[in-house]
């Protein structure tokens, strides 16, 4: 198993930079370059202004070396261990603080632009995948046990419906009728938190002056629209895979045997086949996650939350090179160890599966 | 011809035809296929049906057809494509099936090519001439589409930006004032184009890419599936943004790059095919009986791996469809192009005002068609997992 792990987490290097590379590439060789952007700024300076200002650019971003150079140069940045420039002219070779650069764009450092962002598009999908995954075992389980009713042919189309149904759309229509004040203005178009909030108390309150709901509260009372906009269309599938795994285990030898001993359909379902059908649907959380993570772009940019997925497009449409090179890879680096801690479950729940 | 092979062929289409038959038994497929159709219709028809330029209008006794003058090479296209491909699949029976339709794609290229080379339409469009010209009574009479709009007329002798659905603007208008019914219509062809060329394009690299690992298997085989997996680990909208962002907000783009994502579960599902087929009795015979490797491959064991190919594709067209909205309602989409998801964004201004007809037609466009792409893609699964069958229903 150790060994099993340890040859998984070498290969992610490689893997990174490959991602890395194509990112990289593709930035490079498109027409205009990086540096296009943060020259066109400086549109009414004069012309020797201009050659200092694109001397200054080369020389902190390295964007007159040849490409390779570029792209090594990031990437003896951003790996731990590597040069470092310890005085000047002088390098050393070691251990070091990761660097993941400045952006050209915000002029702030990476590292603070991503480190503001990610706990944020972390906690939405941390929060939407117990929500995905409860309403979604609860919906196929039971189509699986009424098999062939109204309740699972109307479960099933609806879940198809709800899959097709493009999460843009959705994000709109809720924004029209829930939230604006045109119509029911029940929820909040944007943000995490109401104005004002961080100065509440962190739980709800009720004083004299009347009832306060708190930052806690709050912030869930943002969180409701986000959270079903990013959930909704994953309940098709796994609702389908947890039917047929119930299906399955309902037919088999074991379930046999413990209907034979007397025990009822309920303790059948819950106590023996539940369980068992739960191995699929944790193989599965690996295709989920990466795609919460994207789909946080849309939600985010819709909600106007100020998670990762909205710094992506920021960036990108202002050709920030190091914020985009830096999201791809912890993107990529999340997405590859949740690819790995999947693996490692399903070794742990199901002791069939060895990776010796 | 043995007698043999006459017998595969007869079975070959009977499969065939069996497929198709489930697949429209299906409620959900054939409610799918009639949405396809609609889109197809309007994609073709579209300068036919909403237009501002009038099919014929008589200026001074002279009879003219600025219809005609404004056609551009991709309505002369899709209109020549659409009437041979009619004639060769009802004309021409006796052709088989597959040949037929390989024979349609070959006559809509050959229009396509032929149309962009010989129709020029003028760049330079004033549509307000026509309502200028009726009012004015320099223009006769003229006659006109149903819709007299185009998707790009934004009717700047009587800008009127915003309107809510009304006896002139059907649907309302957009943002710059354009006829939104109009720019449904012809934005149908960019649905249909995402959907098509995209999945082609990945479908086309990932049947290249898996045959080749999966008939030859070995190194080469965990080479190909390192280089598949480091690609697949890319969250592929990210690079669909940043090549979109870099490259410039070309629908062409967009449609190439959208497919040469998408390869890899193609590619997958071939490569599993494959290894699987690489063992059967009648590739081991074909291989032992010298035939080359290009008849192995695709004569004997493309046909057999190609079924499930088919049912991904159909996911495939939906999931484009969907990526280039998302690009669109996120400001990235092709410029001056009808995009349903690109009229979404509008639905909610910047200031927080709500344009309720945005919102709803477009979104019932798009959902539409993913519903329709996913029920037939359902179907079509249905028909052609055999391991399904099996399950007493």
């Amino acid at each position: 198993m150790i060994n099993y792990i340890v040859r998984r987490l070498v290969l992610m290097f490689p893997t990174l930079i490959g991602i890395t590379l194509m990112v990289f590439s593709i930035m490079a060789l498109a027409p205009g370059g990086v540096g296009a952007s943060l020259l066109t700024r400086g549109g009414d300076l004069r012309p020797e202004e201009r050659a200092a200002m694109e001397a200054y650019i080369n020389e902190r971003y390295g964007l007159d070396k040849p490409l390779p150079q570029q792209y090594l140069r990031w990437l003896n940045n951003v790996s731990p261990l590597g040069f470092e420039k310890v005085d000047e002219g002088e390098e050393r070779f070691g251990f070091k603080v990761p660097d993941l650069g400045m952006s050209f764009a915000k002029n702030r450092s990476v590292t603070e632009l991503i480190s503001e962002a990610l706990p944020i598009t972390l906690l939405l999908n941390l929060l939407s995948v117990p929500f995905i995954y409860t309403f979604s075992i609860i919906m196929g389980v039971y189509s699986a046990r009424y098999r062939g009713s109204l309740l699972d042919v109307g479960l099933g189309t609806t879940n198809l419906a709800l899959y097709s149904l493009p999460v843009i759309w959705v994000g709109t229509l809720f924004i029209v009728f829930l939230s604006s004040e045109e119509y029911l203005n029940w929820f909040p178009t944007s943000g995490l938190h109401s104005l004002g909030s961080n100065t509440w108390t962190f739980l709800p309150t009720s004083s004299e002056t009347g009832f306060q709901r708190g930052y806690l509260l709050d912030t869930f009372w943002h969180l409701i629209l986000p959270l079903i906009c990013l959930s909704y269309s994953s309940f098709a599938f796994l609702s389908k895979l947890a039917r047929t795994a119930v299906l399955e285990n309902l037919q088999s030898d074991y379930a046999r045997t413990a209907r034979a001993k007397g025990a009822s359909e309920a303790s059948v379902l819950w106590n023996h086949v539940f369980r068992n059908s739960l191995l699929p649907l944790i193989t599965i959380t690996a295709g989920i996650i990466p795609g919460l993570l994207v789909g946080s772009v849309v939600v985010e940019s819709i909600f106007s939350i100020d998670g990762m997925g909205r710094l992506v497009v920021d960036s990108v449409m202002v050709r920030d090179r190091e914020v985009v090179l830096s999201i791809t890879l912890i993107i990529s680096i999340l997405t590859l160890i949740s690819y790995l801690i999947v693996d490692i479950c399903y070794a742990i729940a199901d002791p069939r599966v060895s990776y010796e | 011809m043995s007698e043999s092979s006459i017998d595969t062929i007869h079975k070959e289409q009977a499969y065939s035809a069996r497929v198709v038959r489930e697949v429209l038994s299906s409620l959900g497929a054939r409610l799918g296929l009639v949405w396809i159709v609609l889109m197809i219709i309007c994609a073709v028809f579209a300068p036919l049906i909403s237009n501002t330029h009038p099919y014929l209008m008589i200026v001074a006794g002279e009879f003219s057809s600025p219809f005609l003058k404004y056609l551009t090479w991709i309505d002369v296209a899709l209109l020549c494509s659409f009437l041979g491909a009619i004639i060769i699949w009802f004309g021409l029976k006796s052709i088989e099936g597959w040949k037929r339709l390989l024979l349609m794609v070959l006559v809509s290229l050959l229009m396509s090519i032929l149309s962009a080379w010989s129709v020029s339409s003028p760049r330079a469009v004033i549509y307000d001439q026509y309502r200028m010209g009726l009012e004015s009574g320099k223009i006769q009479s003229a006659y006109f589409a149903p819709i007299p709009y185009s998707p790009t007329d934004r009717s700047r002798d009587n800008p009127a930006p915003l309107q809510p659905p009304g006896a002139k603007h059907l649907l309302g208008t957009d943002e710059d004032g354009a006829d939104v019914l109009s720019r449904m219509i012809h934005g149908s062809r960019i649905a249909l184009g995402i959907g098509l060329v995209a999945t082609f394009t990945s479908l086309f690299l990932g049947i290249l890419y898996g045959g080749v690992m999966g008939f030859y298997s070995g190194w080469i085989d965990i080479l190909m599936m390192r280089f598949l997996e480091i690609f697949e680990s890319i969250p592929s909208l990210f690079l669909i943004l940043t090549v979109v962002a870099f490259f410039g907000r070309n629908i062409y783009l967009i449609m190439l790059i959208i497919g040469l994502t998408g390869w890899p579960g193609y590619a997958r599902f071939l490569r599993a095919e494959f290894l699987k087929l690489r063992q059967q009795d009648f590739v081991q015979a074909a291989e032992a009986s010298g035939l080359p490797l290009s008849s192995i491959l695709f004569r004997h064991m493309l046909p057999n791996g190609i079924a499930p190919l088919l049912v991904l594709s159909s996911f495939g067209m939906a999931s484009a469809i969907l990526v280039e909205a998302t690009l669109s309602f996120l400001g990235l989409g092709a410029i001056d192009q009808p995009s349903w998801a690109a009229m979404l964004n509008q639905a909610v201004g910047p200031g927080g005002s709500i344009a309720i007809w945005m919102a709803t037609f477009p979104g019932i466009a798009i959902f539409f068609t993913l519903f329709a792409y996913t029920l037939i893609g359902e179907a079509l699964r249905d028909a052609i997992d055999p391991r399904l069958q099996q399950q007493p229903n």
